[in-house]
């Protein structure tokens, strides 16, 4: 199902709404660190909205999917490679939407009656894939340790996965059996990999809130605190995540969070993908892009720029052995 | 396939739970649950709910329609779908609530100043307007969907954030971001609503 036709393994992209607004550093430490584990992103050609937890209310179920075959018949025209996705809810959206139209060919013919409008059709069938699976399951843990040139010694980091992410398709199948939804590994192994210490952390597939947090903060602040309060007494530095809500409900509440409830909490949240920039020694702003939180991830930005011995690039041209496992 | 709305003249209406069965999404699953209470007792936000999913699930089959579909139960829901991975009997809980919640707007049994319909209404029109999601827009339009003076009042509540995003160039001055297909979006996105009407999801 992939073209190898260069030492890279190449991945339709899709980015997804919050990668031009709140998720930017995720987006942009996402393209920064890929070449780095041998995966080519070739961005999804003028894609649209998943819909995320809300579009089947505003636009109807169907209306919704078709948003999702959109996106489907245009990386059809790109390829028959696999499309991936670091964004949580576009990975619900456009996996779920995608393996509920292969299996049902009623909604097939719908979405492509519909598709057809737009003189478009859905055919192939394609994998959607979340970025963190594809970095388990295709690059492995061991390979992005290798790439580590400034191991992120001392830091603390709880690993909070969040939802959607892992559930509901984690451990099934078309998701790539790449964890459990309970109680996933696969941040606490990244985080190690990078030479950080991961800290015990018990919220870790807890909700933050999701969209719920955005239109109406006071149904959902208190499950933020709680995620806080673990870190905090954990000892965590930073909070890693790879959900783009997640990250920004967990950062941008606390300050709300410390009016209501009399805390003081003042946390980075940062994406596991910032942290795998700086220990790959890639730019700090650039690659990390670490200017981008509102919470300065200070300890992180440190280790950025002043300690650990970044190699020079080229010392260690990535290796076809990077791709896939061995 | 499609089957009239559930009677609304009657406080229990015994057709409602084959209505719900029929045109819920994933409701015909709901014969399947045996009132374990995993997902009640799995959900983070359970306690903020009218009703529990066990307990709403039960008064669907008791036909307690109106309270069902004015219920707060599928509005509270975050979608985080604890509730469906832990299931004993693979019930998809949070596909149904979802649809619930869409069809209660639908069907009109949302209130005005529904959080939820209000902020869906204003997503769906970015999504279908430009193809993307602008997260100001979307939130602006949501704020002022109760009017102008808790819009502002909203606004005033959640400014340093904004300026805070603004600053980090998470949120981005001046037009919002717009797919190249929008004509071709809005072709689709009418088509399907057409054949949705016509003959539902499945
Ligand atoms: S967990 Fe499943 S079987 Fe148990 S009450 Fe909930 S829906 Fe019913
Ligand atoms: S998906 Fe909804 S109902 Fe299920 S556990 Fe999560 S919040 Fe509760």
């Amino acid at each position: 199902m992939t073209d190898n036709t260069t030492d890279k393994k190449k991945f339709t992209y899709y980015p997804g709404c919050s990668s031009q607004g709140s998720a930017r550093h995720l987006d942009e430490s996402l393209r920064a660190i890929a070449p780095e584990l041998g995966i080519e992103l070739d961005e999804l050609e003028d894609w649209n909205c998943c819909g995320a937890s809300v579009g089947h209310i505003g636009g109807g179920q169907l209306p919704n999917v078709a948003l999702t075959g959109r996106n489907l018949a245009h990386a059809q025209r790109q390829g028959r490679q696999d499309v991936v996705t670091g964004c949580a809810a576009c990975y619900l959206n456009t996996h779920g939407g995608n393996e509920k139209i292969k299996a049902d060919v009623n909604l097939r013919r719908k979405v492509n009656d519909a598709l057809a409008a737009g003189d478009l059709s859905y055919d192939e069938d394609l994998r959607v894939r979340h970025m963190c699976e594809v970095i388990v399951n295709e690059v492995g843990v061991d390979k992005v340790k290798e790439r580590v040139t400034k191991p992120l010694t001392g830091l603390k980091v709880a690993g909070y996965v969040g939802c959607q992410t892992v559930r509901p398709f984690a451990n099934t199948d078309a998701g790539g059996e790449y964890d459990t939804y309970d109680d996933p590994a696969f941040l606490d192994d990244f985080t190690e990999a990078l030479g950080a210490e991961p800290v015990p952390f018990q919220h870790k597939t807890a909700c933050c809130g999701g969209s719920v947090a955005v239109m109406s903060p006071d149904r959902t602040l208190h499950l933020v605190k709680n995620i806080l309060e673990e870190a905090k007494q954990a000892g965590a530095d930073v909070i890693s995540t790879p959900c783009p809500l997640c990250q920004t409900n967990v950062e941008m509440y606390q300050e709300q969070i410390n009016e209501k409830f009399g805390t003081d909490y003042n946390i980075p949240v940062v994406f596991y993908s910032q942290l795998m920039a700086v220990a790959f020694g890639l730019d700090a702003k650039k690659d990390a892009a670490l200017h981008r939180n509102t919470i300065a991830p200070e300890k992180l930005e440190e280790l950025a720029t002043g300690r650990g011995e970044a190699k020079p690039r080229g010392a260690e041209p990535a290796s076809p052995a990077a791709i896939g496992r061995d | 396939m499609t089957v009239a709305p559930p009677d609304t003249s009657t406080k229990y209406d015994l057709d409602f739970a084959k209505w719900v069965y029929e045109n819920i999404e994933g409701g015909d699953k709901l014969a399947l649950c045996m009132q374990c209470g995993v997902c009640s007792g799995s959900c983070p936000i359970g306690v903020q709910m009218d009703y529990g999913p066990r307990k709403l699930f039960m008064m669907i089959r008791a036909g307690m329609k109106e309270e069902v579909m004015t219920s707060s139960t599928q509005w509270n829901c975050t979608s985080c779908y604890r509730c469906v991975v832990r299931c004993p009997r693979s019930v998809p809980v949070t596909y149904i609530l979802q649809d619930l919640a869409a069809k209660s707007a639908e069907l009109g049994y949302a209130q005005k100043t529904n959080e939820n319909v209000n902020f869906a209404r204003s997503f769906w029109w970015s999504a279908k307007t430009f193809g993307r999601t602008d997260e100001r827009l979307v939130t602006a339009l949501y704020y002022f969907s109760f009017g102008l003076k808790e819009g502002y009042q909203r606004g005033l509540a959640n400014l340093k954030i904004a300026l805070n995003f603004v600053k980090r160039g998470r949120m981005h001055i001046g037009l919002p971001h717009r797919i190249k297909g929008r004509r071709q979006l809005k072709a689709i996105l009418a088509k399907a609503e057409e054949i949705a009407k016509r003959e539902g999801l499945h």
